[in-house]
């Protein structure tokens, strides 16, 4: 039960009754009538138990997008039920609106819409719905709250897809009119067509020749078919944000964008996400449902406080991918946890793959670096400037092991990601 | 376009309703106010004074018996008036309701006979038991109507406003209206107690009206001596010392905390019910990315690291000046390609080789006015290159 303001008002005046009529009993009468309302209330209010909660509507939202989840009241009662109903959701599940009147009548549904604009990635459980129906005097209300379960996964927002149809075009740029004619490691058989002045001699196919008597050269194309492991560091140094959003979300949407492109170019993409266990895994999706598994697999990841361990990482690695593959791993260029984590099993993981690591840069960080005018913002820029030092350091190790390395600020990082995959796609290196 | 241009009535009339509600509340405290003022206790600071030429004042008829041979004594305080008062004298206490409780039990034990000027019911109890206060009588002249001399010769009293009283058994009630009467003369124990309703027919003001003049004289002026006690209000603290604070407050007012209460609690027990619970949710931590690099810059300065700090400048403009100079990227480390870059550097901006040599290589700045110039000079170096 609940209490109205209009009892306490009324409590209120009954209080200054003793000033005229000097007596308990103007006290006594005046809380006795209260009660007397507040129990009349009670009993007439609408019976809140006699009403089902029923859900429907969306399962899944992208971050950023609004999600509509309907809740299905039903009166099983034998009298109306009005009352103020409130679904209750965690904060960041931006539920609105926040209390709903409700008016169902006996043996009827209504149906009442929420809208979420959830304000985090991540699984969002409906809570309880609670509902508060008043008695006629407006003294007192029944108060009722009762579970109604619903998900609403809340999925990558997944803001560079913008660029998806440039790197697309790249893409058929690359293997469609720009055949590569010279043989390399990432390069398959593609066709034979007429020679013709500047094709590379090299690439004369004889028999073919023979057969036709006209020069035939062969032209070779990208190799399809290629693996892409993409590894996500949930670690500590993922947790970092840049700008508003934590690194962790901005590898995300750089794993997305590479992943939908490399689909498209016809190679198998996988992911995994690793701090010091497996958090999330896609392995074996065809191409049509491959960001779809990627999206909910990437929904609940939350940046871990913990050291990322490389060793469990790389073996993980190692165990899972015979094939020669492209192993991205999402990261941050921090010279401690590389040093000491990455480095030493780099050998390993490139004497087989060929490894690119994509790291996230501040841009907080090259605002500092050009800081001037007093003592703390040379300081700053001191700091800034060490720190661009050690992370150039480390990009010239890594690259000195064959690591390709992609260093760049948040908004760019996914768009460069892809080129340096086109790069390689190109240079046919993979 | 058309526009109306509202007349200055309108306008007026605008304004007026604007003002409304600050008019209203000007008019509340104006008439709250008038209330209060006509609410106040009539009675001023020389009321019944012997030594008052006011309006309310008691000088005429003090210096009238005084002339008459008459000897006033003007008392300040229940004391004094207990002390200076005889048996064969007369006691007349004005002003009652500045008396305390042990004021009243010293007049209460004086010698002699007492004329209570408007007493209230307290008063009555300590000093004339069994006279009771029936409350303010209105009609200002009355007929004496009663046996006792004094009043018959008197004859008809003008009293402007006076407290009337029940008559108990065994005493005498004049200037009656109904049952209560406004001159009440009863015995208590050896000495006679007279109350008079209300001090109007002794001041300067009414004395000569109707017979109060006469009525006054018949009253006080028949002994030899006269005791006037006009108390001086009692120091705080004193009074009211046999009732405590709680005592005094009418019951009714002590009633309402209680209701007060019970209605605060329900507006708690209102404010305090949740509609649903509160819901805890995880939140992701939020740590900054750049907070290791501010945090080595207070570590720097806090430790007035000048030459750390101007050593991480130099690096990174060195590294950005040397791939400007066409010179390979290691060169920037290397501590023998120093004069080859400062010359270079040199060639290509308005500095000299020294000022180049400093900014790139130079020692420890000497203070800290000279780091806070150091990038600016280093950032001119670099633009100078970047356009050369």
């Amino acid at each position: 039960m609940a209490v109205t303001g209009r009892l306490g008002l009324l409590a209120l005046l009954g209080a200054f009754l003793p000033l005229l009529v000097a007596s308990w009993w103007s006290l006594l009468g005046v809380w006795a009538v209260l009660a007397v309302g507040v129990a009349a209330d009670l009993l007439l209010a609408g019976n809140l138990r006699a009403l089902r909660l029923h859900r429907d509507g969306d399962t899944g939202v992208r971050l950023g997008e609004t999600a509509r989840v309907a809740l299905i009241v039903e009166n099983t009662g034998r009298r109306r039920v009005r009352a103020r109903l409130r679904d209750v959701w965690p904060p960041s599940a931006g539920a609105a609106p926040r209390v709903v009147r409700i008016d169902v009548p006996a043996g009827e549904r209504r149906r009442v819409e929420i809208t979420l604009t959830p304000t985090r990635r991540g699984d969002r459980d409906a809570v309880t719905v609670v509902m508060r129906s008043r008695g006629p005097l407006g003294l007192a209300a029944r108060q009722l709250s009762r579970p109604a379960p619903w998900r609403v996964r809340v999925l990558p927002a997944f803001p560079s897809r913008r660029h998806l149809p440039a790197k697309l075009a790249k893409l058929r740029e690359l293997t469609g009119t720009n055949i590569a004619q010279i043989r390399g490691q990432g390069t398959e058989f593609d066709s034979l067509r007429e020679y013709v002045a500047g094709d590379d001699v090299r690439s004369i196919d004889w028999r073919a020749t023979a057969r036709r008597g006209d020069v035939v050269v062969r032209t070779w194309r990208p190799e399809q078919n290629r693996r892409i492991y993409l590894v996500l560091d949930t670690g500590r140094t993922s947790a970092g944000r840049v700008g508003d959003v934590p690194r962790l979300d901005c590898s995300m949407d750089a794993a997305l964008l590479l992943g939908a492109l490399a689909s498209r170019a016809g190679d198998r993409v996988d992911l995994l996400a690793y701090d010091r266990r497996v958090r999330a895994r896609v392995e074996g999706s065809s191409r049509t449902d491959l960001l779809t598994a990627m999206v909910q697999a990437m929904a609940p990841l939350e940046p871990a406080l913990i050291e990322s361990d490389a060793a469990g990482t790389v073996s993980a690695l190692l165990s899972r991918v015979r094939q020669r593959s492209l192993v991205v791993l999402l990261t941050e260029l921090n010279p401690a946890a590389i040093e000491e984590g990455l480095l030493p099993l780099l050998p390993r993981l490139t004497a087989r793959h060929l490894v690119l690591i994509a790291a996230v840069a501040d841009p907080r960080a090259a605002e500092m670096t050009s800081a001037r005018g007093d003592l703390a913002a040379v300081y700053d820029a001191a700091a800034a400037e060490r720190a661009h030092a050690e992370r150039a350091r480390l990009t010239a190790e890594l690259r000195a092991f064959g690591v390709e390395v992609v260093d760049a600020p948040p908004d760019r990082i996914a768009p460069a990601l892809a080129d340096a995959y086109l790069a390689l796609k190109a240079a046919g290196r993979l | 376009m058309v526009t109306t241009v509202p007349t200055a009535g309108q306008v007026a009339g605008r304004r007026l309703r604007a003002a409304r509600g600050v008019v209203g509340a000007l008019l509340a405290i104006v008439l709250v106010a008038i209330v209060l003022a006509a609410l106040r206790p009539s009675g001023t600071a020389g009321a019944l004074d012997p030594a008052s030429a006011g309006r309310d004042g008691a000088r005429a008829i003090a210096q009238i018996l005084g002339e008459r041979g008459t000897r006033v004594t003007v008392a300040r305080n229940a004391a004094d008036a207990a002390g200076a008062s005889s048996s064969d004298g007369l006691l007349i206490v004005t002003r009652t309701d500045r008396l305390t409780g042990a004021d009243l039990a010293r007049l209460a034990a004086a010698p002699g006979d007492t004329v209570l000027v408007g007493p209230s019911q307290r008063v009555l109890d300590a000093l004339a038991p069994g006279v009771e206060d029936a409350g303010e009588a209105f009609s200002s002249t009355v007929e004496p109507g009663c046996p006792l001399s004094a009043a018959v010769q008197a004859g008809t009293v003008a009293f402007h406003g006076a407290h009337a009283y029940d008559v108990p058994a065994g005493a005498v009630g004049c200037y009656a209206t109904g049952d209560a009467s406004r001159l009440v003369q009863i015995p208590v124990g050896s000495r006679t107690v007279t109350v008079l309703g209300g001090g109007g027919p002794l001041t300067n003001e009414h004395l000569d009206e109707e017979g109060n003049a006469a009525l006054a004289l018949n009253l006080l002026g028949d002994r030899s001596s006269l005791v006037w006690l006009v108390p001086d209000l009692p120091p705080p603290g004193t009074d009211g010392g046999d009732r405590s604070l709680g005592e005094m407050v009418p019951f009714g007012w002590r009633l309402m905390p209680v209701g007060l209460a019970v209605a605060v609690a329900l507006v708690a027990l209102w404010r305090g019910r949740r509609f649903g619970p509160v819901v805890a949710e995880r939140l992701p931590v939020t740590v900054r990315s750049a907070e290791t690099i501010e945090g080595r810059s207070r570590l720097y300065r806090a430790h007035h690291a000048r030459r750390t700090a101007a050593a991480a400048l130099r690096t990174g403009a060195r590294n950005r000046i040397v791939p400007l100079l066409g010179l390979p990227r290691g060169a920037a480390d290397d501590p023998a390609a120093a004069p080859e870059i400062v010359a270079a550097v040199a060639a290509r901006t308005t500095h000299d080789e020294g000022t180049v040599g400093f900014a790139l290589y130079g020692p420890e700045p000497a203070d800290d006015a000279a780091l806070v110039v150091l990038p600016d000079l280093l950032d001119d170096l670099e633009r100078q290159v970047r356009d050369s």
